[in-house]
């Protein structure tokens, strides 16, 4: 496992989405309920309301049917009784069931005359009085003494007397409390449950993506044939490794097809270059005037020349198109700026040039040796073409931030301003200089291939500074032996 | 010597033949893999040069098929390919050696003879070289001219003891380059000539015989006669 995919769990992509996702179902949920709440409030309301309306109509016509003697107040309480049996929305665990149900009848001017229900009759008719409820349509009253409102119902007699049938919302307000409270209790699972159903799935979505990011990542510079896994789903992650093989798929192929260029431009070069440089070693060998011979080995010089721009030229290229193709082994850089320095020091102080070099510690790097070679060599050509003399070159080599950084500094004219931005560019050269102008961009093929940097400044104080990275080279040793050695043989074998 | 050259492009393999036969080989030549087989089934080579890019099957099978017919001789593998080959990389491990295209004679023939010795039962190594008055303490690494001590670089020293090895013989600058240093570059100046200008003055003292010859656009050769 990578490190990628051991990061926390909430600092990933699938824990942001499902949070918000969560969110979102959260507050739905929470809608709904409270939609829902408020139906089924009216419904019961409505249900309780049409009881009440049909039961004050009852009580009103016993009540103006029976004969006004001492039985009627026992009849119409006993109605009034039996009406309390029939209430809607009852609970069956209520034990003093008639405090939930009351019978006030009133005479015109509002004093109570027939009066069914728990308690006194007075805060009863207080607050009837008080909330002037009207005729025929419900409505609430708040008695003292009691927790809940009362619904009652009203009609007026024709004798000009008032009734009213009062019943408690207790029952009702119990049973949304009820609702409320399994709610509460449900809605936090619930949430609980989307937010891992959706954790879990964006997880694993993500996890697919994450692979195909990780198989991309390993894909290298120059080694193209590996793929990014895809699936048979016909999804977006589906899709996207899908679409990534099938762009690894033309890369290969254009750097395919580069290589191929290049390789086969290299070939039908180097055929007939192998030939005339043959032809004139031959006529070299042969008794030749002078002058003859002169021409001739300048001919070979020229050819050779000709043979490493063809080289460099198509190194740069391919590099350009990070498609320089590498065998890499551990190299110590130290050693090598140090053998390098050996090669160049009689040249250079040939031209009265002073070089050095910094190199605390071992620093290793896991890369082409031919190429690093090359490189360096560049570099080293490039300061003897152009320092004048008595300057002083100094090379620093040191490993910071996982990578060995050389700065190659010198006291000479340094740059021409004109040409410092495009410096590592084909074809790009100082008035003055006298090369094929691929030094600095071959330097920039050979630090881009290793996946390093390079840059050219200023120095301070006048000259000419270059600093490149290359990365370290990491724990893992590579399996491949180390083709070319730092130095095969001190000895000449033959 | 008995070698067989198998090289398609006409203009090289006519300059090759006579150059080698100049050197003293008696050269077979083949333009493609199939004539190769044959003349490989008929006689016993010494050593094959085998180019890499033939008409009619690529070099590397060749020299596994030749391999095959128990053709045990080394193989020189000239190739015209920017990047070396993996499976050259691995046959060069197995004792045969290659060359790029374009290539000095000189180096062409200096790795024929380095092929031909590895292939031969190996010498008592030697511990003092000596060219006409000039000998070489391998040991102490030491050197001397008519009995007078040189006063060498360590680094001067080998470079001294290579030219030894191959007194005679003409050595080029890469060939230098790559058995001195260790390194395949082709440098833009001319490094190699000023170490070359410097052993020179010591070898070559004042009223002495110059032993180091410059062949230019060539080499360089240690006179041993």
């Amino acid at each position: 496992m990578s490190s990628k995919t051991a990061k926390p769990a909430m600092r990933s992509a699938a824990w942001r989405i499902s949070l918000w996702a969560t969110l979102a179902f959260a507050c739905g949920t929470m809608l709904v309920f409270v939609f829902l709440h408020r139906f089924v409030a009216k419904d019961i309301q409505r249900r309780s309301d049409a009881w009440l309306s049909g039961e004050v109509e009852m009580l009103g016509e016993v009540a103006e049917q029976s004969p006004r003697n001492a039985l009627y107040d026992r009849i119409v309480g006993e109605v009034a009784d039996l009406a309390e049996k029939e209430i809607p929305n009852r609970l069956l665990s209520e034990t003093r069931s008639n405090d939930s149900v009351f019978f006030l009848q009133t005479s015109g001017n509002g004093t109570p005359t027939l009066w069914v229900g728990a308690g006194a009759v007075a805060p009863f008719s207080q607050a009837i009085q008080r909330a002037g409820v009207p005729e025929n349509r419900p409505a609430d009253i708040r008695v003292e003494g009691f927790d809940v409102p009362f619904r009652v119902a009203s009609m007026r007699l024709p004798d000009g007397s008032l009734i009213y049938l009062g019943l408690s919302e207790r029952d009702e307000l119990r049973v949304l409390r009820q609702l409320r409270f399994r709610f509460i209790l449900l809605w936090p699972l619930l949430v609980l449950l989307g937010f891992a159903i959706v954790f879990y799935t964006t997880r694993r979505m993500l996890r697919r993506v994450q692979r195909i990011t990780e198989a991309a990542a390993r894909i290298g510079h120059t080694d193209l044939t590996a793929r990014v896994p895809s699936s048979r789903r016909n999804d977006e992650v589906g899709q996207l490794g899908r679409t990534l093989n099938r762009m690894l798929d033309r890369i290969e192929n254009s750097m395919h097809q580069l290589h191929t260029i290049t390789d086969s431009l290299a070939h039908d070069l180097r055929s007939p270059l192998t030939a005339i440089r043959g032809k004139l070693e031959m006529s070299l060998s042969a008794p030749t005037h002078g002058e003859q011979a002169e021409a001739v080995v300048s001919a070979i010089e020229e050819l050779d020349r000709l043979t490493e721009f063809l080289n460099t030229s198509l190194d740069v290229a391919e590099g350009k198109a990070d498609a320089l193709r590498l065998s890499r082994s551990e190299i110590q850089l130290c050693d090598l700026l140090r053998a390098m320095m050996d090669l160049y020091e009689p040249s250079m102080s040939e031209k009265e040039l002073q070089i050095s070099l910094r190199c605390s510690e071992p620093v290793k790097i896991h890369a082409d040796a031919a190429l690093i070679h090359r490189m360096i060599a560049n570099l080293f050509d490039n300061e003897l073409k152009h320092l004048p003399p008595h300057c002083t070159v100094t090379l620093l080599l040191e490993s910071r931030k996982g990578a060995a950084w050389l700065t190659l500094e010198d006291d000479g004219p340094g740059f021409e301003p004109e040409v410092v931005p495009h410096l590592f560019e084909r074809r790009v050269k100082g008035k003055q200089s006298r090369g094929h102008g691929l030094g600095l961009a071959f330097v920039d093929a050979v630090v881009r291939a290793h996946g390093g940097t390079v840059s050219a400044s200023e120095r301070e104080g006048g000259g000419a500074r270059i600093t490149l990275s290359l990365p370290l080279s990491s724990a893992r040793q590579d399996a491949n032996a180390p083709e070319t050695a730092l130095v095969q043989s001190r000895q000449g074998t033959q | 010597m008995r070698l067989l050259l198998v090289e398609d492009e006409h203009d090289i393999q006519t300059f090759l033949r006579n150059s080698l036969t100049e050197a003293g080989y008696q050269v077979d030549v083949a333009s493609d893999g199939k004539k190769a087989e044959a003349l490989a089934l008929e006689a016993p080579y010494d050593i094959l040069i085998v180019d890499l890019g033939l008409p009619d099957i690529d070099g590397i099978s060749l020299i596994l098929r030749l391999r095959q017919i128990g053709v045990t001789a080394p193989v020189l593998i000239l190739s015209a390919r920017r990047s070396v080959d993996d499976r050259v990389r691995g046959l060069e491990h197995g004792g045969d050696d290659y060359l790029t295209k374009p290539f000095a004679l000189a180096e062409l023939l200096a790795r024929l003879r380095n092929l031909l010795k590895r292939n031969s039962p190996a010498g008592n190594e030697a511990t003092r070289l000596h060219v006409l008055d000039l000998e070489l303490d391998l040991l102490r690494r030491e050197a001397t001219r008519s009995g007078q001590i040189l006063q060498l670089t360590p680094q001067e020293f080998v470079l001294l003891e290579y030219l030894c090895r191959n007194a005679g013989r003409v050595v080029t600058r890469s060939m230098i380059l790559d058995k001195v240093w260790g390194m395949r570059i082709q440098p833009d100046t001319n490094v190699v000539d000023v170490h070359i200008y410097r052993l020179r003055g010591k070898v070559d003292a004042r009223g002495q015989q110059p032993l180091i010859r410059t062949l230019r656009g060539v080499g360089y050769v240690l006179k041993d006669r």
